[in-house]
């Protein structure tokens, strides 16, 4: 399966992203987006599967990286 | 990993054989950017669509630029694309100039450049690959416009 992931951070003018992937996200992962550091608080399906293609909505919110 | 295997990770082929995969990649060739690089200019024409085999580019438009006023246009980011992504599809629809400027993110970024002219007499000639290439551009694009309409709920602000 392909998972063509749209990434939006909340709670900023952040661009988001869009990317496939070869597994789906899911809530806690922290990930990159837009070259930020983030985490996953929602994975919702944004329209139904086709073929072995599965469209995802990914919202995330921003962390602080440890140093 | 060969060029026809990395096209098929990529929606835009979705439903086409191998053999129509491979009938249009024998129409473009790979093209490698680095950081910062601009692959496409906004208002530029538009010769070629282009699929992300690795690496990330931006997308950006200008805002209040106006062409009698010297110094760069403000531009806006409107998304980051990466692996799989296309980009240069509206061109081969509309064969208008290009809508955005897109952007090298990450050194090393490969993309596979088609020329516009030779993938639309590919599906004049066979309209089933024709049918299917544009069904998947509109589903692209139709994903792309729902990106951005989440986006503009969540940031609050403008696309």
């Amino acid at each position: 399966m392909i998972y063509k992931v749209s990434y939006v951070v909340i709670g900023k003018p952040h661009l988001g992203e869009i990317v496939n992937l070869e597994a789906p996200p899911r809530v806690g992962d922290r990930v990159q987006v837009g070259g930020e550091p983030c985490e996953v608080i929602e994975v919702i399906d944004l329209i139904p599967p086709r073929e072995n293609f599965a469209y995802l909505h990914v919202t995330c919110r921003p962390v602080q990286e440890k140093k | 990993m060969s060029v026809t295997d990395l096209l098929q990770q990529s929606e835009l082929f979705l439903g086409l054989t191998t053999r129509q995969v491979e009938q249009i990649a024998a129409l473009g060739q790979e093209v490698a950017y680095q950081a910062g690089d601009v692959i496409v200019r906004e208002g530029d024409p538009s010769d070629e669509i282009y699929v992300i085999c690795s690496g990330t580019v931006e997308v950006e438009v200008s805002r209040g630029a106006i062409a009698d006023v010297s110094g760069p246009p403000r531009l806006t980011s409107l998304a980051r694309l990466g692996q799989g992504q296309v980009f240069g599809e509206m061109a081969l629809v509309d064969r208008g100039v290009r809508s955005a400027t897109v952007r090298c993110v990450k050194d090393g970024t490969a993309l596979y450049a088609i020329p516009r002219q030779a993938l639309w007499m590919l599906c004049d000639s066979d309209h089933h690959i024709g049918y299917v290439v544009m069904r998947n551009i509109a589903a692209d694009l139709s994903f792309k416009l729902r990106h951005r309409n989440l986006r503009m709920r969540l940031v609050g602000g403008e696309a």
